[in-house]
């Protein structure tokens, strides 16, 4: 086949259709990099620890020492079976103090600011002058590196809820010293709470306490529990006695990942696969819509000789050159958008960092040109068998054979402006692209359907796990072991009787105090139950709590109680049955009055009044009161009160278990639903620049018997905004169906049911105005090709074929 | 003399640096006059029409039609204009294959908003004076050239337009159905619309117009009135 006629052909072709070759290039730029992102984001959701402890070089073995030497430590890196070490690096563990405000929940369901509270915690802190190592890469999530005396680089995982600039104390330490948070990262297996210069340990270390250091190790067997263990002993057995203080197995830091990650998966799974499936259905529209539209072109090139195989590939080549830009820039794109993206979901997954799989990089381009290829080939190949004369036929006068039927029925809708009833025929004419747009459309809507119902949905699942709506203030007693050292102070030795006659009496006294309630928590083994059954007893009226009720309803007479999914599923019991709880000796049988929501990691829970659940725990005893605040109390001052009229021995402390996972989640979902939105838009675009080109003699028409540019606006834009609302009323039930589906996948995975106000979020005013977000996707597709409609001189638009 | 349009100085150049298409038209017709713009082809008189129905504008010189000028129109004032005072007929119909002949006709009406009892009246009103009421429903690509022509001759008409503008009207049609066509064309004059046609045949501008100008390569070449009998 001879090529240069074939070049010649594509590149004339291209030169003609600057605005198709445009569109072209545009959808697979769209659709490749939304392509490149779903499918990075679903193959990281399949096991997603594993591959940020590869990328990261995890450690298997994270071992903290004292007493030995460098030489020892060193020996133990030459033990068989150690493929890699890192360290020593010095380890500290510190008290420390920081001022946070408090971000408070408001009646009216939003947040505030509230007062500046103080914080106390422990963090373990290792010396390391830089984030790399063999062993161990930590992610820096923002910020530096630690690079002299007086910084510290939190970890994500440390539960301070700190931003680069602020500034922790560590009271333990020889004069107090402080240390600025300038950076935030994360370890795969959560080597350290912190880390500081290597300098910085020594300056930080109590005096009187042994120093420590830390090891990190991996062995070429690994895989087990057992094996782990082996390892360790090897290199406790390889060390002085005494000298390994702890060892932390990456197992540990696998299962608490891989639990936290599988609620998740399902709805990135489901983004995935939408992204996936519209952008092959928009790239397939747009391919073949381009060929079609040459088909008089292809009747000409026939006629001064070409080939069928020639025209093909001239079609192909002019169809290639505009999708290869795309695809090129796509992928780049996909990749670029992957990195905060993917940075969020490695936060809700908390594996510190995901990548695009290189593979992914490889295969979306080729996958897309494939499609581009194998479309614009069939499609050419059918015009190149027609006869010169009839393709040019064929392709000057692209008559629909349908339509005709509903521009007279639209024609006699008065209520409508004439160039709105016009356009809104429009889609009848080519009912094949009209589904394929409609497809499109209702891909985009119910993913914005699903995506906003989801985002309401993890919100309330957010409020009803951490109850800070209801729960806002939580006091912690000393115990029955005191002295316990909080704050750096050791507690008075005070009975827990006592203790809890302090705290209630400061409670009643305080100004602010809605409700108070005494908390227990205990756990047991439960004759029956595989696992350790966690209960949660108050000491009074507890209905306030916040408890979202899945099944039934809170108990409230003596023997009832509450339960979560996982001891129904364990037990094989259902709400209102009755159950013996039977654990040492002691026994007592409850009747189950609701399900509770409340996961618990899976961990079977019972939820009673003390003195019901005390028959078969006699050491429960409280730990806590969980405080209720009138509305319109300030969070932060009242705290700072209470805790000052209690005294040392107590802490006093907003409930704040929000945590950064919740708006990176958000986040993902919001910046996945435009992005899937966005290119439901570009099939759009590229349905009606089609159906303007094809129509552009019409156009002129139009225009010469008195049609203005804004009429011509609405004619083109009311060509899709029909299809669009149809998709609308299509994609609520489909939106609403899929958020029903994936929300107790997502559930399951945790071993929870769902509330019924989880599940039912959206309400109906909402949904018709999502409904409309199908008009909305249609309309703004639209635009620019009606602008160009509008805009377009009439005697050009005449003199069109 | 009540001038309807009027060109003063008009040029239009597509090209900087080709010919212009039009160069330094001047030209007045008067209100009822028939006048028949000839020249062969690639002379100029498509782009001197389009011009005038305000489809294109002109790269200098002003045209005023009916106290409006045209040149200065933005594209939604053009639009307008050409719904209030100018009718278009071209060589090859330009009818919308996928209306029925009766919605063709109405579109001007619509589109100028006139009540949809009024501009219903009217379109079936003007179907019958052309004698094709009996294909009101039926779509153009049923029609003979012919029929066709007279459908876009009503559609022309639908809003009265002061000013009737026809681009080769004939020049898509057999000598007979040409002749048929040609009457249609003297018939509205007589009856006082204003027509200026376009063609590049010498027997139909004296046939059916009163007044010839001749265009050679965007220039006016001559401008006589015809005399004698024209059926």
């Amino acid at each position: 086949m001879k090529t240069f006629p074939v070049l010649s052909a594509a590149r004339g072709g291209l030169s003609g259709r600057r605005v198709q070759a445009i569109v072209i290039g545009l959808v697979l730029f769209g659709s490749t990099a939304a392509s490149t992102l779903a499918l990075g984001l679903l193959a990281d959701s399949s096991a997603p620890f594993d591959r940020a402890f590869a990328a990261q070089h995890g450690a298997d073995v994270t071992a903290t020492t004292t007493g030995a030497s460098p030489a020892q430590l060193a020996a133990t890196t030459r033990l068989p079976g150690v493929t890699a070490s890192a360290g020593p690096y010095p380890e500290a563990t510190v008290s420390v103090t920081a001022k946070v405000t408090p971000s408070i929940h408001v009646s009216s369901g939003g947040h505030a600011k509230g007062t500046p509270i103080t914080l106390h915690q422990q963090l373990t802190l290792v010396g390391r002058s830089s984030p790399a190592g063999p062993l161990d890469d930590l992610t820096l999530k923002s910020g530096h590196w630690a690079s002299g005396p007086g910084q510290i680089v939190l970890s994500s995982q440390s539960g301070l809820n700190l931003a680069v600039g602020s500034q922790i104390t560590v009271t333990g330490a020889p004069g107090s010293p402080k240390l600025t948070v300038v950076g935030v990262a994360t370890s795969v297996t959560g080597t350290a709470q912190g880390w500081v210069t290597p300098a910085e340990i020594a300056a930080l270390h109590a005096a009187g306490t042994p120093e420590a250091s830390q090891m990190l190790y991996r062995f070429s067997s690994a895989g087990t529990t057992a094996a782990v263990n082996t390892d360790i002993a090897a290199v406790t057995a390889a060390l002085p006695h005494g000298s390994v203080l702890g060892a932390q197995s990456y197992l540990t830091a696998k299962a608490q990942a891989t639990s936290s990650v599988a609620p998740w998966v399902p709805f990135i799974v489901a983004f995935g696969l939408i992204g996936l499936a519209m952008s092959v259905l928009i790239v397939i529209n747009v391919v073949s819509g381009a060929v079609v539209a040459g088909t008089r072109r292809i009747g000409v090139l026939k006629s001064i000789g070409f080939s069928p195989p020639q025209v093909v590939a001239a079609y192909v080549l002019q169809v290639a050159v505009p999708a290869v830009v795309g695809c090129v820039t796509g992928a780049v794109a996909g990749n670029l958008v992957a990195v905060p993206m993917l940075g969020q979901t490695a936060q809700v997954y908390g594996v510190g960092s995901l990548g695009v799989p290189f593979w992914v990089n490889l295969a979306v381009p080729l996958a897309m040109l494939g499609l581009v290829g194998v479309t614009a080939a069939a499609i050419a190949l059918r015009a190149g068998r027609m006869s010169a004369v009839q393709a040019i036929a064929t392709g000057r006068a692209p008559r629909p054979a349908h339509g005709y039927g509903a521009h007279r029925l639209l024609g006699q809708a008065r209520l409508l402006p004439r160039p709105v009833s016009i356009g809104l025929a429009g889609p009848f004419a080519r009912p094949a692209r009209t589904l394929v747009t409609l497809a499109a459309i209702v891909f985009g809507v119910t993913t914005v359907i699903f995506g906003f119902g989801l985002r309401t949905s993890l919100d309330r699942v957010q409020a009803n796990l951490s109850h800070a709506a209801s729960e806002q203030v939580q006091v912690f007693l000393a115990g029955r072991q005191g002295p316990v050292v909080i704050n750096g102070h050791s507690s008075a030795k005070l009975s827990l009787a006592a203790q809890e006659h302090a705290v209630q009496a400061a409670l009643r006294a305080k100004p602010g105090t809605l409700h108070y309630v005494a908390q227990a928590d205990g756990q047991i083994s439960v004759l029956g139950l595989p696992d350790q059954l966690s209960l949660i007893g108050f000491g009074g009226d507890a209905n306030w709590t916040g408890y979202a009720m899945i099944a039934g309803h809170w108990y409230s007479g003596p023997g009832q109680v509450d339960v979560n999914t996982a001891f129904l599923n364990d037990t094989g019991s259902a709400v209102g049955d009755k159950y013996t709880l039977i654990s040492g000796g002691k026994h007592t049988t409850v009747q189950i009055a609701g399900e509770v929501f409340d996961p618990a990691g899976g961990t079977p829970e019972v939820i009673g009044s003390m003195s019901t659940l005390s028959a078969v725990d006699p050491g429960l005893s409280p730990s806590q009161y969980q405080v209720a605040l009138a509305p319109g109390t300030d969070v932060g001052s009242y705290v700072n009160t209470l805790s000052s009229a209690l005294g040392k021995g107590y802490l006093v402390t907003v409930n704040n278990s929000g945590g950064a996972v919740l708006p990176a989640i958000l986040g993902l979902v919001a910046a996945l639903t435009l992005l899937i939105a966005v290119v439901a838009g570009l099939g759009v675009l590229n349905t009606v620049v089609l159906q303007t080109r094809e129509r552009v003699h019409d156009l002129g028409v139009f225009k010469a018997v008195g049609m203005t540019p804004r009429q011509t606006i609405a004619m083109v834009v009311s060509t899709v905004a029909g299809t669009g609302l149809v998709a609308g009323l299509i994609a609520v039930p489909a939106g609403v169906a899929l958020h029903r589906y994936v929300l107790p996948v997502m559930g399951n995975a945790v071993q929870t049911g769902l509330p019924a106000a989880v599940l039912n979020v959206y309400r109906p005013w909402e949904l018709v105005l999502l409904a409309l977000g199908g008009l909305a996707i249609a309309v703004t597709g639209a635009l620019a090709p009606a602008g160009w409609a509008a805009r377009t001189r009439t005697a050009s638009a005449l003199r069109a074929e | 003399m009540d001038t309807l349009v009027q060109l003063a100085d008009v040029s239009k150049q597509y090209d900087s640096d080709g010919s212009p298409a039009v160069a330094d038209v001047s030209m007045e017709v008067a209100r009822g006059e028939s006048v028949a713009i000839m020249g062969p082809s690639g002379s100029g008189k498509s782009t001197l029409l389009n011009l005038i129905a305000g489809l294109d504008r002109p790269s200098s010189g002003a045209i005023t039609v009916g106290g409006e000028r045209v040149d200065t129109l933005s594209e939604t004032g053009a639009a307008r204009y050409r719904r209030r005072q100018v009718g278009m007929i071209f060589q090859f119909f330009n009818l919308l294959d996928d209306m029925t002949v009766f919605d063709n006709v109405l579109l001007p009406a619509q589109l100028a908003a006139m009540p949809a009892s009024q501009a219903r009246g009217r379109a079936g009103e003007l179907l019958a004076a052309l004698r094709i009421g009996q294909h009101k429903d039926a779509y153009p690509a049923r029609l003979s050239g012919g029929e066709r022509q007279r459908v876009a001759i009503a559609r022309a008409l639908v809003n009265r337009p002061a000013l009737l503008l026809a681009d080769e009207p004939t020049g898509a049609l057999d000598t007979a159905t040409g002749e048929a066509i040609g009457e249609l064309l003297l018939d509205l004059n007589s009856s006082g619309q204003t027509l200026i046609l376009v063609t590049h045949n010498p027997d139909l501008a004296a046939r059916y117009t009163r007044r010839v100008i001749e265009i050679v390569d965007g220039r006016i070449a001559g401008d006589a009135c015809v005399t004698g009998a024209h059926r």
